[in-house]
């Protein structure tokens, strides 16, 4: 069973993070007082809680990262493919189109520039 | 049976080894910082400080565990859990060393699990885990600076995967596989680390993975004079050490990953070279196994090294690196590779060397040519 090892090291990344954690909790001192369990905040009493509206851009950033991972997704077989000159016959078809996949996504990518998606200001 | 005890064993030697690796490479960077800076470094616990990773680990073990009142406990909890544990997991595909032939049965491989054919990519998947725990840590914090770095941070780790993804592709143009042990070999085969042919390539993979890495000049999540500690400020003793844990094996796994990828691995002239048939006895294999870790831990010094000796940058400008600098760099890299695999001779090593450096002249001139055409800015000097 190929995949054996992969199942076992995850289960043994997960127990000895866990094991970590709880020998902590177990081991350290526990004495809270009210000052202690506050937030830290140089000092000040935190006004309101910290889970409030955030700036859009953000947003829009984890858009564009979706469309271009998923770009490299599709990016990934082809480049493995590719290194085998006649896996895709003679004519250069396929690299012709991998050009015209790159080329809609440059204009995308230019198009959201322009937009001032990626302006931090 | 065996099928069980040969991964057990090699897991425990990893899991170990890289908690020791981590542990000691802390003392070798604070060792480090301290020479550049002209200082002695930690030389109190033991000959030459030797014993300060110890009390570090003690010292994070005895200190109160504080979860603030405000904080959602579970989700505080998993947050050092999923990052140290997927910053574990990654090892799973990474090559220590080539095959080790072993009297009496079969040749052992180095890795954890060999059979697995998309090593690079699991490493990308797994890798890119970690910005849950980040992501995570900082709402569950319920503080303000908490909040802004976990945001800071995973829009910078997401940001930077792009052009890591990118900046690999042209590798696996040249190698043909997913397989790390493959990606060597194809190195080893040409006589040409990737890196002489794709050195635009290399630059974008370098400057992400420190990115990834959150390494200091873009250690923008936890920058300490702007936001205390980012996103681990309310994580104390061993909660934090899980997080500065992490982030060291993330160093180290992207030190693995350019020596692989772009330094050819455990492959050296004259000292571990390419044979045909790949078998090298018990003695050659241990003479790879020094190699590329020894490569591995002059790219590890290569980052220590940067880390300090520059400042690190604003907000935007990150920003503008990644998106308006690296990945236009990467998808240039990209469209060389592609041509030079396309049209050029399968041994040509020679054209795509010169394409690849002469990318990094225009780039030169390029970048030459927009800070030329930017107006001065002046400085206005008040009268004395």
């Amino acid at each position: 069973m190929p995949g054996l090892p992969i199942l076992l090291f995850a289960a043994v990344a997960f127990v000895v993070a866990l094991s970590i954690l709880v020998i902590a909790q177990v081991v350290g001192p526990k004495r809270r007082t009210e000052v202690k369990m506050m937030p830290y905040e140089s000092g000040m009493d935190p006004v309101h809680s910290a889970r409030q509206r955030f700036n859009i851009s953000f947003y829009l950033l984890a858009i564009e990262f979706l469309v271009f991972d998923v770009e490299l997704l599709f990016l990934y077989p082809w480049a493995v493919a590719a290194h085998d000159r006649g896996a895709f016959g003679p004519d250069h078809a396929v690299f012709y189109a991998v050009c015209g996949f790159l080329s809609i996504l440059v204009l995308g990518f230019v198009y959201t520039w322009r937009k001032g998606v990626f302006k931090w200001t | 049976m065996a099928e069980w005890i040969e991964p057990l064993i090699k897991i425990a030697l990893v899991v170990g080894a890289s908690q020791a690796a981590v542990a000691y490479l802390v003392l070798v960077e604070r060792k480090a910082a301290a020479y550049l800076q002209d200082r002695f470094g930690p030389n109190r616990v033991g000959p030459w400080g030797l014993l300060q990773p110890l009390a570090d680990g003690l010292k994070f073990i005895l200190k109160e565990e504080i979860i603030p009142d405000g904080a959602d406990r579970i989700l505080f909890l998993v947050a050092p859990l999923s990052i140290l544990a997927s910053a574990t997991f990654v090892f799973a595909t990474i090559p220590f060393g080539y095959v080790v032939p072993w009297p009496g049965s079969e040749p052992i491989a180095l890795t954890i699990a060999p059979n697995i054919d998309i090593g690079v990519l699991f490493v990308f998947a797994v890798g890119s885990l970690g910005v849950y725990g980040v992501i995570l840590g900082g709402w569950a914090s319920n503080n303000k600076y908490s909040l802004l770095g976990g945001l800071r941070s995973s829009a910078q780790l997401v940001s930077y995967e792009i052009p890591l993804g990118l900046s690999v592709i042209g590798v696996l143009l040249f190698s043909g596989s997913l397989k790390m042990e493959t990606i060597m070999t194809a190195q080893a085969a040409s006589g040409w680390w990737w890196v002489a042919i794709q050195p635009l390539g290399f630059v974008v993979f370098m400057v992400s993975g420190c990115a990834e890495a959150a390494r200091l000049p873009f250690d923008l999540p936890e920058c300490e004079q702007e936001l205390v500690g980012g996103y681990h400020t309310e994580y104390t003793g061993m909660k934090f050490g899980m997080f500065a844990f992490a982030e060291y094996l993330h160093m180290i796994t992207v030190a693995f990953l350019a020596v692989i990828l772009f330094f050819g691995g455990w492959h050296f002239w004259g000292l571990a070279p390419y044979t045909e048939a790949n078998e090298v006895g018990f003695i050659g294999a241990v003479v790879r196994v020094v190699v590329l870790n020894v490569k591995v831990l002059l790219m590890i010094f290569f980052f220590m090294w940067i880390r300090w000796s520059w400042p690190r940058f604003r907000y935007d400008q990150l920003m503008d690196l990644a998106w308006k600098t690296m990945i236009p760099l990467g998808l240039v890299n990209l469209v060389i590779c592609a041509f030079c695999q396309e049209f050029l001779a399968q041994d040509d090593y020679v054209t795509r060397a010169v394409l690849g450096w002469l990318a990094v002249a225009g780039c030169f001139a390029w970048a030459a040519a927009s800070v030329s055409s930017k107006p001065v800015r002046t400085v206005a000097v008040r009268p004395s």
